[in-house]
């Protein structure tokens, strides 16, 4: 996540208002994504990005590994509904792997056997 | 034509990859009780922050705004991010305190493992906002008592009678600004979540 650093604070603050980057959408086509959804650019992304707008070649240039649909926004300094229709385009376009949440209980919550991955895991930081 | 849909290759390539795990807490509580401060003492990377752009009216809100029924306003929502293991990853979300933004509450409670909701016994009431939202939606969470300097020292059985708990949910101590402590809240969260599970 070293690109989060290398931002320069002062020199980042948009003069397009961030409407226009997803051309007045608020919400994503397809699937609802949630905002820690990961994703992580597949092969084709470095073929096709210099013909990219630029919004969505600062996604892929993030997810060279997995990183959440959140963390797009906070480093795009945009809000995550924005992040959210970025990257949605570029999963419907091809160009990310989703790692999308399993399969929840009927309450909507993660099951035993992920809480209990879960539970083992922060015992043993 | 810049858009990305132009450029849409003919054959889809592999796009999704599920056995990558994100599981997400809420971290909520009134104003100042130790949000941030919590998140920053577990998680791996420095807490970012998103900033929310929504309009809402603005009824009851003190405002010198000229525009009189709506305003766009900004909404700042702190998250951490904890590697559970080789696959699993944990986010950790401070709500936006506010009362008008529960809305925003719905989407980040979704699919949660469940909330710690952060108290400060000097001012109890700034945390029944947030007790009434998880125990209406049936979201497991854990009562966790920000020991502040000066912090007055009541049992668990009075800070339920004070909150009016109706459920099961836990009450702990602890130290936001140790990750141990913190750690400690966040593994009574799973373990009552997962019996209720």
């Amino acid at each position: 996540m070293s690109s989060h650093e290398a931002r320069d604070p002062e020199a980042t603050w948009r003069v397009v208002p961030v409407y226009a980057l997803t051309r007045g959408r608020t919400r994503s086509a397809g699937e609802e994504m949630p905002i820690e959804a990961m994703v992580t650019a597949n092969e084709l992304a470095d073929r096709h990005n210099p013909a990219l707008q630029v919004e969505y070649r600062e996604v892929l240039a993030l997810v060279s590994g997995p990183v959440s649909v959140i963390e797009i926004g906070a480093a795009l300094r945009v809000p995550a509904g924005v992040a959210r229709v970025l990257v949605s385009d570029l999963a419907n376009a091809g160009y990310l792997v989703m790692h999308l949440p399993p399969a929840a209980e009927e309450n909507g919550r993660p099951n035993a056997e992920l809480l209990e991955r879960l539970l083992d895991g922060l015992r043993s930081l | 034509m810049d858009s990305v849909r132009s450029e849409a290759p003919r054959r889809a390539p592999q796009t999704t990859r599920p056995e990558l795990v994100a599981l997400k807490v809420l971290v909520a509580g009134g104003f100042g009780v130790g949000k941030t401060t919590f998140v920053g003492s577990l998680s791996e990377i420095p807490p970012l922050s998103t900033e929310e752009h929504m309009t809402v009216a603005s009824v009851g809100v003190d405002d010198a705004d000229a525009v009189p029924d709506k305003r766009t306003t900004t909404v700042a929502m702190d998250f951490g991010r904890i590697t559970v293991d080789d696959s699993m990853i944990l986010y950790l979300f401070g709500t936006p305190g506010q009362d008008r933004f529960w809305f925003m509450w719905d989407e980040l409670a979704r699919g949660a493992v469940g909330a710690i909701v952060l108290v400060d016994l000097r001012r109890v009431d700034d945390s029944f906002a947030a007790i009434d939202y998880f125990e209406n939606r049936g979201l497991p969470f854990v009562l966790a008592l920000n020991d502040f300097p000066n912090t007055p020292v009541f049992s668990n059985a009075s800070v339920r009678d004070a909150l009016v708990l109706t459920g099961d949910c836990p009450v702990l101590h602890l130290d936001a600004r140790e990750a141990k402590s913190s750690r400690s809240a966040l593994v009574a969260l799973v373990e009552h979540a997962l019996a209720r599970a």
